[in-house]
């Protein structure tokens, strides 16, 4: 089962230019892969997406960046929006964001957890799926 | 009457001395007294021969061609190259070529660059240009570059264009990976890398 969680802010314009930043890239030109490694920050629009670890995956023909496969503990800030996994795959052209491992939601006061979520940047929807778990703090004062 | 004693003759006896004497003071005018003709000595040099062209031997367009053990082909050519003792040659706006056997190359522009036959390492300097086959086209101030195999290392930052976009970092290096053995970049010491995505 799923539940369907508007993530409003993180709608927004998936061709806005990437900027990644880190302590050091490896790239190997063979693979086509490009390893960053060490406070990784990714930042498309308001969206930012740290990581320790971020392996990118792109495609010299083109050159263009198929996919970042952030692992070892990810956050994912938008607006006041922001969610935490153990790994995230960000697919730049889809405009999707795949959570996995005990992703933890936080909306304003609202929290989720669930075992996935995917969170698509044009219509800002997520979407998780695998025990989702709902902590809802009464309004206070009522 | 007896002719008086010979006048005539006396006269003659002393022209012949007096003449001869008379002949030699001209003689000796011409060179003792002569006019002190002007110093030789600076007779004008030509600058352009003073200048440190002609003074050192020096190879113009010298072109350098290696293989490494792992079968990497190495080409250099620089516009002239001079050797500065202890096995150190300075050679001018240096061109390196580093080919792989499956094809990939890097290839390496420097305005200037020493080559140090001890460590088999060519230090370039004065603003290095590296452009990998992969589409990588960087710039950095000076880069440290082995000749017998793939490896370098640049002395600062490094700008430049990348298939992944336009990157920045605060040092780069160059080696071959040891598991594919292929051309590994590895930017340290911060990256900043900024990508647009392509519609």
């Amino acid at each position: 089962q799923g539940t369907d969680v508007k993530f409003g802010s993180l709608k927004q314009d998936t061709s806005a230019p990437v900027e990644v930043t880190a302590d050091a890239l490896a790239v190997n030109q063979n693979a086509g892969t490009a390893l960053y490694t060490g406070n990784v920050v990714i930042i498309q629009g308001d969206m930012r997406l740290a990581a320790p670890r971020v392996l990118v995956v792109y495609s010299e023909a083109q050159g263009r960046i198929e996919r970042m496969e952030a692992t070892g503990g990810v956050t994912l800030v938008s607006g006041e929006e922001a969610a935490e996994a153990e790994r995230a795959d960000y697919d730049i052209e889809g405009g999707t964001v795949v959570m996995s491992g005990n992703v933890l939601l936080t909306q304003g006061q609202n929290a989720l957890t669930s075992e996935k979520m995917v969170v698509n940047l044009e219509s800002g929807a997520a979407q998780m799926s695998g025990r989702v778990k709902t902590i809802l703090q009464p309004e206070k004062g009522q | 009457m007896v002719r008086r004693i010979g006048l005539y003759s006396r006269v003659i006896a002393w022209l012949k001395i007096l003449l001869p004497l008379a002949a030699l003071v001209l003689l000796s005018t011409l060179f003792l007294l002569s006019r002190s003709t002007e110093q030789v000595l600076d007779m004008p040099f030509a600058e352009a021969l003073r200048g440190e062209g002609i003074a050192r031997e020096h190879v113009g367009a010298p072109y350098y061609a290696g293989t490494t053990e792992s079968g990497d082909m190495l080409t250099m050519t620089a516009t002239s190259a001079a050797p500065e003792g202890e096995g150190q040659i300075r050679a001018e706006d240096l061109a390196a070529r580093l080919r792989k056997p499956d094809g990939s190359e890097i290839l390496l522009n420097a305005a200037h660059a020493t080559v140090r036959d001890s460590d088999q390492t060519a230090l370039m300097e004065g603003g290095v240009r590296i452009e990998s086959s992969s589409g990588y086209v960087l710039n950095t101030q000076t880069l440290n570059s082995a000749i017998n195999r793939i490896e370098a290392e640049s002395g600062g930052p490094v700008q430049g264009d990348g298939p992944l976009g336009t990157i920045e970092a605060g040092k780069m290096r160059i080696e071959t990976s040891d598991e594919d053995g292929g051309v590994q970049l590895l930017f340290t010491e911060g990256v900043k890398l900024v990508y647009t995505p392509k519609d």
